[in-house]
């Protein structure tokens, strides 16, 4: 390696860091140096990839709790002093009380200037030039409140109240085979709940509400190794058996699902629509420049089969890019990064147009997909929820799918995006940062992009010589009536390429106590007789039906399941991890069902679980999610 | 000072670090901590800035920072259960402090972070002081505790491992050739 090119002052002189002498030195050197000058152009590029890359938002951010545990950190003012003469009394407590109410306000509504690379560099020496407790101008602060102390709506003005929505559900109870042998339920691969129990934890520093945690999407944000569907299959369906960690005397039943990987050479063409809420509530770090992002990894991976187009909705909706093929990354890009926030929501007309769009360009075999990023704040004005709900359910039926992006919080609707994503047959994920816009987009992307089946359901028929009650952990939102596994007309979820999914029955062995009242003998009809298929020693039979993306007809698939008795510690550590993040699950939720499980006991479960696997890191981060609940107060 | 300082005063003050520092700070402990951790750190650091006695900061704030963060984050490292760190300052490379495994590379956001990932924790350190917080040479020294030309010379090492994790260069002689 050339001795001349490890000379720092290279570096120092890309930044403007070398003294006038030294700066003379090394330009004399340059001038006759080709090779040298292009090892410092080489620098120059790498230290501006570096200022960019580095330099801009992370994703990572203070909620809102922490910020006002600084708050509360700072010293109190002192009281306003108390002249003799009353005039002037009143004039003094006015003057005293004006600033400390200005400096309230402005910690308040710190309002985002543009950005200035130039304010970035702004010198340190400035501010410490005029003391350290002056105000300073000409710091420029970034140009940027990173992360705000108070909450803007969409008028820009601040909110300060936390008007998050997370619908409250009941859990899924034990049900008892001699009275209801059968389980019905929609398959479902959202992840949102996962990354917003996370966003609480983590950037707020709390607990999450109950509502926000849904078990079946914590459990499914992992990624299991389940058999690899062959040449010709779509998906693979497998079993494993143990008992449940926290109820030893029960028994725990994984069902997993594994859809074929997408051969990327091969995938059919997308067409897409960006539909992005650039209302003024979206002017936040972890917002708008975030969603900027996550969009920018999912463009990098299209190319000249696919179309893309963005439409905005805030005030007045625009269709800011046409329908332009994948390969024009400079334009889709451009577009992207000119997009800004402010005006306020009307998600009803942008919907509209953004449909419109998709229908245009239309591919046939294809994927046809309209991707709603957003914080959630639907303030529709002309349209209500439920007609919303409607034209998304109507669109995905004429083939164009919704899949929805949450960002931020503060005023995000939980449970009106996962009723969109879900009636749009589209995946809903919540993107707290920049990794997880990297899982969502890039390492999960052909799953939003392409799907391999839709209006998957599972029915579950339960042995009573084997089962004396079960319960389905998690999926309420997703439980359909008995009768609706063979209607074709009713609608249920779609697995993309590469998509896992899983879902776990806990089962009170025959002859067990069941947890809960009981229900009453029938009048008028005696208890069924088993038949001998119950003789065969199965614990259950899956029947899963799935439709082919572009089929109308269902086809059917059954597998009956046994249970080896293996215990858990022989269990797959793909079973324990499952097991253990369930459990995590439940005790957030302080579930009814949740038996002897401890935040210690989960903690090595999970630790014990995870495994050789690709999603390592993902798994030590459970770990810490658990143990940061355990010290939060968790119960 | 002389003069006790307005409450006030200490507001702003706090606010415009806050604005100032609070991405820097964050993407420094997450490299230390975790992004997981790194809220938990940074709100410590802003807290005791809260309470710090003028005399402490005034002058350098961003050393005064960054200093701090990174004990909380060393406090964090010790509370996990990792390797108790070096406490001399001057040496940062303890044994858990050296490039990240493959398995966290892998996880990186981007190909900067990765390439990040391939540096050992004090240049990791200088390159998101200087790329990240926008400091100046000097600025950095205080930081760290090193002379301002220790400090040029550990960004320019920093700078050729990215550049050639990033395989924008073969740092190579070249062939001399006689170019146009």
């Amino acid at each position: 390696m050339n001795e001349r090119f490890e000379d720092p002052r290279l570096t120092a002189h890309v930044l403007g860091e070398l003294d006038p002498e030294a700066t003379r030195e090394l330009e004399a050197l340059l001038a006759d140096d080709a090779e040298l000058r292009r090892e410092l152009e080489s620098i120059r590029e790498t230290t501006a990839l570096l200022e960019q890359e580095l330099g801009g938002d992370s994703g990572l951010g203070l909620g809102e709790a922490r910020r006002r545990a600084i708050r509360e950190a700072l010293p109190k003012p002192a009281p306003a002093v108390v002249r003799p003469k009353r005039r002037r009394w009143v004039g003094f407590s006015l003057a005293a009380a004006l600033p400390l109410l200005l400096v309230g306000a402005s910690m308040l509504t710190m309002t985002r200037t543009k950005t200035d690379e130039k304010d970035r560099a702004a010198p340190l020496s400035t501010w410490a030039a005029s003391g350290a407790f002056a105000l300073d101008e000409s710091l420029g602060a970034r140009g940027v409140l990173s992360g705000k102390l108070g909450r803007k709506g969409d008028d820009g003005r601040p909110q300060d109240f936390d008007t998050e929505s997370y619908d409250k559900f009941d859990e899924n109870p034990f049900v008892r085979v001699a009275v209801d042998p059968r389980s019905t339920f929609s398959v479902d691969v959202d992840t949102a709940s996962y990354s917003l129990v996370r966003r609480f934890l983590v950037q707020d520093g709390k607990l999450p509400p109950k509502g926000a945690v849904r078990i079946e999407e914590l459990v499914n944000y992992f990624s299991y190794a389940y058999p690899q569907p062959a040449s010709g299959e779509l998906f693979t369906v497998s079993t494993e058996v143990s008992s449940a960690p926290w109820a030893s005397d029960h028994r725990l039943v994984r069902i997993g699902i594994k859809a074929k990987d997408l051969d990327m050479a091969a995938r059919p063409p997308s067409n897409l629509v960006f539909l992005i809420d650039t209302s003024g509530s979206m002017d936040a770090p972890n917002k708008l420049p975030l969603l900027k992002s996550a969009f920018r990894m999912l463009v990098e991976k299209l190319d000249g089969r696919d179309s893309v187009a963005i439409v905005t909705y805030a005030g007045s909706s625009g269709l800011v890019l046409p329908p332009t093929r994948g390969d024009q990354r400079a334009e889709i890009l451009g577009a992207l990064d000119r997009l800004e926030a402010g005006g306020s929501t009307n998600g009803g007309s942008g919907i509209e147009l953004a449909y419109a769009e998709a229908a245009q360009g239309f591919v046939k075999g294809g994927t046809n997909r309209v991707i709603l990023a957003t914080d959630g704040d639907f303030n529709v004005g002309v349209t209500s929820q439920s007609d919303l709900v409607d034209l998304v359910q109507s669109k995905a039926k004429g083939g164009v799918f919704l899949s929805v992006l949450g960002f931020g919080m503060g005023n995000f609707k939980d449970s009106t995006l996962e009723k969109l994503a879900d009636k749009g047959n589209g995946n809903y994920a919540y993107i707290d940062d920049l990794a997880e816009a990297r899982k969502v987009m890039v390492e999960q992307g052909a799953g939003t992009l392409v799907t391999v089946a839709k209006d998957v359901k599972i029915q579950v028929e339960l042995n009573p010589a084997k089962v004396e009650a079960f319960r389905l952990i998690g999926y309420e939102n997703r439980v359909l009536g008995h009768q609706d596994f063979n209607d074709d007309k009713k609608d249920a979820g779609e697995i993309g390429a590469g998509h896992t999914v899983t879902a776990l029955y806990e089962l009170v062995p025959a002859g067990g106590k069941v947890p809960g009242a009981g229900v009453d003998d029938l009048k008028y009809q005696a208890p069924r007789a088993p038949s001998p298929a119950a003789g065969a020693g199965e614990l259950m039979t899956i029947k899963l039906r799935y439709k082919l993306p572009e089929g109308e007809v269902s086809r059917l698939l059954e597998l009956p399941v046994r249970d080896g008795r293996a215990p858990i510690a022989e269990a797959s550590a793909d079973f324990r991890f499952a097991a253990a993040v369930a459990s995590f699950g439940m005790l957030l939720r302080d579930s009814p069902n949740k038996g002897r499980a401890s935040y210690a006991d989960t903690v090595e479960l999970a630790k014990g679980a995870i495994g050789e696997g690709r999603d390592q890191a993902l798994r030590r981060e459970l770990v810490q999610l658990v143990e940061k609940a355990e010290r939060l107060g968790g119960r | 000072m002389a003069a006790p300082e307005a409450p006030d005063a200490r507001r702003d003050f706090v606010t415009r670090a806050l604005a100032r520092f609070e991405q820097p700070l964050l993407r420094y402990a997450a490299s230390l901590v975790g992004r997981l951790h790194a809220p938990d750190v940074v709100q410590d650091t802003f807290v005791a800035l809260c309470k710090a006695e003028p005399g402490e900061v005034e002058g350098h704030l961003a050393a005064w920072l960054f200093r701090v963060c990174k004990n909380r984050a060393l406090d964090q490292r010790r509370r996990s259960g990792r390797l108790a760190e070096l406490e001399n300052e001057d040496d940062m490379e303890s044994p858990d402090s050296g490039p990240a495994s493959r398995v966290e590379r892998a996880q990186a956001l981007d190909r900067v972070e990765r390439a990040l990932g391939s540096l050992n924790e004090q240049q990791r350190q200088v390159v998101l002081l200087k790329f990240s917080a926008g400091l100046k040479y000097q600025e950095i020294a205080e930081a760290m505790q090193l002379s301002a030309s220790n400090v040029g010379f550990i960004l320019h090492t920093a700078v050729n491992a990215i550049r050639r994790e990033l395989g924008e260069t073969e740092p190579v002689l070249r062939e001399a050739r006689s170019l146009p």
